[in-house]
């Protein structure tokens, strides 16, 4: 009988059977009935056939050479994408993708291995790999392994795209398609995606901790092309998160996102070039986190202050900013692109502030820089897969709102710019920044005037700290996947619409 | 599963999915060692050694594509994953282009391409170690090197495998190994990180510690002192690997992809004139012992060498199977992406081209993003050195450098002497009519 038989036997033998229900995804037993299996280390033994005595048994193994602390991280991901192109659906694609990867720490270094392989032995190999770091006797004991079962719950699990079905994934692609095709005679071209993951994480160390989690997370993005003329534009919509379908229903429809993308292609068309020169600068909110994201986020990571590679390394306590700023990072906040019920640490995230009112007072940490600066854990130790090691990074990255409107923002301003939407960005370590605006607007008296297009802002993460004016109270998310030492990570960023007293804009004139 | 085992799972999964229902399908399979460190401060700050294979797969049903990908091997989960994506294409949009090319022999001695040494599955860790530990210690030694981020070396070897039901099967084997350093220097709050990092399939061509440090020293210690400069319009020479950073852009703007969507401002401009008559660029996955040599692409179709620009016009697009099709065109075998894409060499030395220029940019460093493929324009951050009369006078940050892929290609009024095969886009020193600088 079916119910009698383990987990493992069960999906050997699904097979063709279950597949003819067309389960997108690729597990869709263990999501049967919209339920997330309970968020425990039970998937890793009943799937793949590691106990948790395996692990303690790898975690010892792991610290034979002399290790101070080792550490197991679990994955099993299922990726879906849906893409349409040229009025047709082109693509889908399902992706798999299973290991572990074992730690070991010993005082300053880090030995890693990893392997896509759960056998006993396998692992047990790459465990002797990552133990090779330290060089002598093991001093260090595995504690009993305590499962640690999570209170609260950070996603939005109430309609999990991995139980959603591809022909509805198909009607999300396809309006949102529709919706940008059809803003304007003008769009030549339009993209349309929608890509889905759900990630099962189970971490277990040496200091006895074992805690899983199951973190789901999905994108829609449409992208026009507008022609005119021989001009050509392109814009962009997207809109996702740690959601359901639910979200694409109720918060941000497919069409809502396709027409943002088609609005942006057909605005540009009538853009200017930026003028360039340093001059005031508006952030508006709907995408300008990415400027907090990487001018002021990066350079609060533990790990560059640890190294002192960050400009902020002795500034703690200190006055760092206009004290009109304050900025935080909190994977707590539901349902973001960056939140999270645990780091790949397996740690709790707190909602963690690293400028009040201007003054410096916290550094995002990982287990390894916490420990060796003497300070506490704060939940944002993470990594792009079972591949990476874990490092220090943002989730979702927020500049406080202040009081003002972003009208009155923009009405304080003679002569300027304002940034809408952007390419990218990318900061180095000594805080020199470049983003690169795929849509602005003049400020002209006071109003959004023409248009900009091609503008590039360059400044230093020190400067915008500086020279913020007026903060305005509308703050927006911005969906981002960010970029550290080879690794990707989802996160976001949030700011309010925010004036910059000079800033330089680059362009063509 | 030992690695003749490799292509018989991937005979096997073909084998199933025609069973299943598939018109056509294709597995791959990559299988690599990957060992890399990094060394800070003298102490190896992080060592990770791994061994991983991954398999991909894409299949079609009457003229409907869907693809898969998986790093667990398990025969169940592959199976599932066949079944799944039979499924899937069944609910997608016929496609009268979609399908796998016709097989064609691979007419490359593999041997000959130098893709694999076995001096780098010979080197010891210690080894490796003892030339990051060097690298780090020279950087240090130098008082002007503020700080140094850390020393890095690794090295990679890996096997791939192509099981097509059009009847191709082939794998080649490679090698590779790197190492690179990154500093910082300056004083507060005007500092400037730069580095220098050297890669080679074969290792008796990577550059030793000492050229490597060298090269990051220079490259950091030059932009001590920075400042920003008026906006204005002036000529800019490329330095050679900023020369490849606009290659990559104008491999976006003529692979068969951005061709057929429309999405590039060389769309509809073979024949045309489309740079200055020195620009040859050229697109060869033969060339021995280069980044990107391979004897076949990511769908079987064998690797070659294709003129993309012929002394200013535009010859062909790259393109692989699916974008040949729709644009009425062949296969150039760049389904991976460019295999060595490259700007041919001039005849003129790097320092003759800076001495030519009276007044403006060695573009040395850009970040950011800012490269449109449907216009052209470019919009980034910059850094490099200020030349004045012939002379590199001072250096310069926080600028921004703007213009057209367009009218830089037709700008180029001096080509150098000075390419290397070491990426696979490459080119040499340039000198550019004119660019825009945004600064004070």
């Amino acid at each position: 009988m079916m119910y009698d038989m383990n987990r493992r036997d069960f999906l050997k033998k699904s097979g063709a059977g279950l597949a003819a229900g067309i389960a997108s995804s690729l597990w869709f037993d263990l999501l049967a009935h919209g339920k997330i299996p309970s968020l425990s280390s039970g998937l890793f033994e009943e799937r793949f056939g590691v106990s948790p005595e395996d692990m303690r048994k790898i975690l010892e193994i792991a610290l034979s050479k002399g290790g101070e602390f080792s550490e197991l991280f679990f994955e099993y991901r299922i990726l879906n994408s849906v893409r349409m192109e040229e009025d047709i659906i082109k693509d889908s694609s399902e992706n798999v993708s299973l290991g572990v990867g074992i730690r070991v720490l010993k005082g300053l270094q880090t030995g890693y291995g990893y392997t896509d392989d759960l056998s006993f032995e396998k692992m047990k190999q790459t465990a002797l790999t990552a133990a090779a770091i330290a060089a002598g006797m093991s001093g260090v004991s595995v504690a009993k392994l305590q499962e640690n079962k999570l209170k609260t719950q950070t996603y939005d699990m109430m309609s999990p795209f991995a139980d959603v079905n591809l022909a509805s994934k198909v009607e999300l692609v396809k309006e949102a398609y529709n919706a940008a095709k059809s803003y304007d005679g003008r769009i030549t071209k339009v993209q349309a995606s929608l890509v889905d993951e759900i990630q099962y994480v189970t971490i277990a160390n040496s200091e006895g901790l074992l805690i899983s989690d199951v973190r789901p997370q999905v994108r829609l993005v449409a992208t026009a092309t507008a022609q005119d003329k021989g001009i050509r534009n392109t814009g962009n919509g997207n809109a996702g998160g740690r959601v359901g379908l639910g979200f694409y229903k109720n918060t941000l429809t497919p069409t809502q996102i396709g027409k943002r993308a088609g609005e942006e292609a057909i605005t540009l068309l009538s853009a200017v070039d930026p003028p360039a020169g340093e001059q005031p600068v508006v952030l508006g909110s709907f995408q300008s986190g990415v400027m907090v994201h990487e001018a002021v986020g990066h350079p609060f990571e533990a790990d560059g202050n640890r190294k002192k590679t960050s400009i902020f390394w002795d500034k703690m306590g200190t006055q760092v900013a206009n004290p009109t700023v304050t900025i935080y990072d909190d994977p707590t906040i539901p349902n973001l692109r960056g939140s999270l019920n645990i780091d790949d640490e397996g740690t709790i995230p707190k909602k963690t502030m690293l400028i009040e009112k201007g003054k410096l007072v916290g550094y995002l940490q990982d287990r390894l820089s916490a420990k060796l600066m003497g300070m506490e854990m704060n939940g944002h130790g993470r990594r792009q897969s079972y591949q990476n090691n874990p490092i220090p990074r943002m989730a979702n990255t927020v500049l406080a709102p202040g009081d003002a409107t972003p009208e009155d923002v923009i009405k304080s301003v003679k002569k300027g710019f304002f940034a809408e939407t952007y390419q990218g960005g990318e900061v180095n370590d000594s805080g020199k920044f470049t983003f690169s605006v795929n849509k602005g607007y003049l400020i002209e008296d006071g109003k959004l005037t023409k248009p900009v297009k091609n503008a590039t802002l360059i400044g230093t993460n020190v400067q915008i700290l500086n020279e913020v004016e007026m903060i305005a109270n509308d703050t927006q998310f911005f969906l981002g996947t960010c970029g550290k030492d080879g690794q990707s990570a989802p996160v976001t960023a949030g700011t309010p619409t925010l004036k910059l007293r000079q800033m330089t804009v680059g362009g063509r004139k | 599963m030992k690695n003749d085992n490799l292509i018989k799972a991937a005979e096997n999964l073909v084998a199933f999915g025609r069973k299943k229902g598939a018109d056509q399908i294709e597995v791959s399979i990559g299988e690599g060692n990957e060992f890399s460190l990094d060394v800070r401060q003298g102490e190896v700050e992080r060592l990770v050694e791994a061994g991983s294979k991954g398999l991909s797969l894409r299949l079609f049903v009457a003229g409907k594509m869907a693809r898969a990908s998986s790093s667990d091997l398990s025969k169940e989960t592959l199976e599932k994953l066949v079944e799944n994506a039979i499924e899937r294409a069944k609910l997608s949009s016929a496609d009268p282009f979609a399908g796998l090319p016709e097989k064609e022999a691979i007419t490359a001695d593999t041997d000959k391409l130098k893709m694999w040494d076995p001096a780098i599955l010979e080197m010891s860790p210690e080894m490796k170690i003892a030339a990051a530990k060097k690298t780090e210690k020279i950087c240090l030694s130098e008082p002007r090197v503020k700080k140094c981020f850390g020393a890095s070396y690794g090295t990679y070897t890996g096997e791939t495998f192509l099981v097509s039901s059009n009847g191709f099967t082939g794998s080649y084997k490679r090698t590779a190994c790197s190492s690179g350093v990154y500093l910082q220097a300056g004083e507060e709050p005007n500092l400037f990180d730069e580095g220098w990092g050297d890669s080679s399939r074969i290792l008796a061509n990577l550059e030793s510690p000492e050229e490597i440090a060298a090269k990051a020293i220079h490259r950091v210690t030059r932009l001590i002192g920075a400042k920003k400069v008026e906006t204005q319009n002036v000529p800019v020479v490329v330095e050679s690997p900023m020369t490849a950073g606009l290659l990559s852009f104008l491999f976006n703007c003529i692979n068969g992809t951005s061709i057929y969507l429309k999405q590039s401002f060389l769309e509809g401009k073979i024949g045309e004139i489309i740079g200055s008559d020195l620009v040859t660029v050229t697109d060869d996955g033969l060339i021995p012992g280069a980044a990107g040599t391979k004897p076949f692409d990511g769908e079987g179709v064998p690797t070659r060498k294709t003129v993309v620009i012929e002394n200013g016009i535009l010859k062909s697009y790259l393109m692989d199977t699916y974008s040949a099709k729709k644009l009425g065109m062949k296969s150039t075998g760049n389904s991976s992406g460019p295999n060595n894409f490259y700007l041919a060499a001039g005849t003129s030395k790097p320092e003759d081209i800076i001495k030519s220029v009276d007044k403006g940019l060695f573009l040395t460093g850009t970040i950011g993003f800012g490269m449109v493929p449907t216009t052209g324009d470019i919009s980034r951050g910059a850094f490099g050195l200020w030349i004045e009369k012939g002379e590199l006078a001072y250096p310069v940050a926080e600028i921004t450098i703007s213009g057209n892929l367009g009218q830089l290609l037709k700008g180029i009024e001096m080509v150098g002497d000075d390419v290397k095969f070491k990426d696979s886009i490459t080119g040499p020193t340039i000198k550019v009519a004119e660019m825009t600088i945004g600064g004070k």
